[in-house]
């Protein structure tokens, strides 16, 4: 059966600022992103080329990798002009994207008070956020 | 150092590249590109290739969502099936050995070059199933001025979910974005179109894909030596993929991606068995 046309109406609605924003949002996340790694990648290239050398043999090596700094010092050490640690929250920013979109989606589906879709839609934004929970312990 | 970088760079756009114009993403090129040339450990390629898959999946939806080509709906409840595998998945690579790791990207591999000689199936289906009617998964191919806009039905959700299960835990086992098996789930299962198939499997990869990332992110497994620069070359690479795409011979390369495929296949398998 099909749905009944306000209903019909009110999904299009969601459907055109969907498909509006989500490129915009996509490409500010992606850019912004890419920026910062390419600055940290440079500045440690230029840094500290040494660590990059030694780093990369530990991996080899099968070194297991060293405790990851908490949040605030990777800030301090980024604005401190640390390359990895700018890197670092360039990649952060990176995971970011899906957290944004599916955020997004999110409101519009509230806005439009889509429940079916609100719900599903919170789900997959639960995940994302549980996945970093799960990280964070395991 | 020089080296190191300039290799990691070349190998991360050389990855992007032939996922981007194989439609297969960089993910199931940059892993065993990594492990086999680099030297690395699987589970660090894993970590890494992951995040590029992100940043690829972003760069090459934005053109597919604006032109109204992906569809969100389907997206958003067929993502629900890929997280929670996604996560799942991510959260056994830390625990799964490497070598049983390399076996099941060898399986992949075969997956992903049958995948590309397969006939797809270009059944359009009129009306969409009761489910799909009610969730409005139904859509519109794009019309183009000349070329009519056509409406295209849904069937089989939980046929198409259960795949992208399967999809989502090899995406956060294995660091890929599991673009074959998702295309080949709607496009088989769910009978949508190809392209419509192919756009959505884009999207949707970001978020599985972004799943994964985070666990590996937050656990500390991400090593931004290595991750930095594959993330910006794959990126890359992509973004090269995308443009050159119209204008290349797309039916000859396929044999050259598949032969690439079994040949990742046979050195991963190898690798897995030898270890045995």
């Amino acid at each position: 059966m099909a749905p009944a046309p306000e209903v019909q109406l009110i999904q299009d609605a969601e459907t055109r600022l969907l498909r509006a924003w989500t490129p915009a949002i996509l490409r500010a996340v992606l850019v912004a992103a890419v920026t910062v790694v390419t600055v940290g990648l440079v500045e440690s290239t230029f840094g500290s080329p040494g660590y990059f050398v030694t780093r990369f043999h530990e991996l080899q090596r099968g070194i297991q990798l060293r405790q990851p700094k908490d949040f605030g010092t990777l800030v301090g050490d980024a604005l401190l002009g640390n390359g990895r640690s700018i890197m670092t929250l360039g990649l952060m920013l990176l995971t970011l994207v899906p957290i944004v979109r599916v955020t997004f989606t999110l409101l519009v589906f509230l806005f439009e008070k889509d429940y079916p879709y609100v719900a599903m839609t919170a789900y997959v934004l639960a995940a994302l956020i549980l996945g970093a929970a799960l990280g964070r312990i395991g | 150092m020089v080296t190191i970088l300039g290799g990691l760079l070349l190998l991360s756009v050389g990855a992007g590249f032939v996922g981007s114009i194989s439609g297969l993403g960089g993910g199931v090129f940059i892993v065993p590109t990594l492990v086999v040339v680099s030297h690395l450990p699987i589970q660090v390629a894993i970590a890494a290739s992951l995040i590029s898959v992100v940043a690829t999946s972003a760069g090459a939806s934005v053109a597919f969502v604006r032109d109204g080509w992906t569809n969100l709906r389907v997206a958003m409840v067929l993502e629900c099936a890929t997280v929670t595998g996604a996560i799942t998945g991510a959260y056994l690579t830390g625990v799964v050995p490497p070598r049983v790791l390399e076996l099941l990207f060898a399986a992949i591999m075969l997956q992903s070059a049958y995948f590309s000689l397969r006939k797809p199936g270009d059944d359009i289906l009129p009306r969409s199933d009761p489910l799909a009617e009610r969730l409005n998964l139904s859509g519109d191919l794009p019309g183009d001025g000349i070329q009519p806009v056509i409406p295209y039905g849904v069937v089989n959700v939980p046929g198409g979910a259960a795949l992208m299960l399967v999809a989502g835990l090899m995406s956060g086992l294995l660091g890929i974005g599991s673009g074959a098996l998702k295309v080949m789930a709607m496009d088989y299962v769910m009978h949508l179109p190809l392209k419509v198939s192919s756009a959505t499997s884009n999207f949707m990869i970001g978020v599985t894909a972004g799943a994964g990332a985070l666990v590996f992110l937050f656990r500390g497994d991400v090593s931004t030596v290595i991750a930095g620069p594959v993330a910006l070359g794959v990126t890359a690479g992509a973004l090269a993929g995308s443009r050159v795409l119209p204008y290349a011979n797309v039916r000859a390369l396929r044999i050259v991606f598949v032969a690439i495929m079994i040949l990742i296949a046979i050195e991963m398998g190898w690798r897995a068995m030898s270890g045995l």
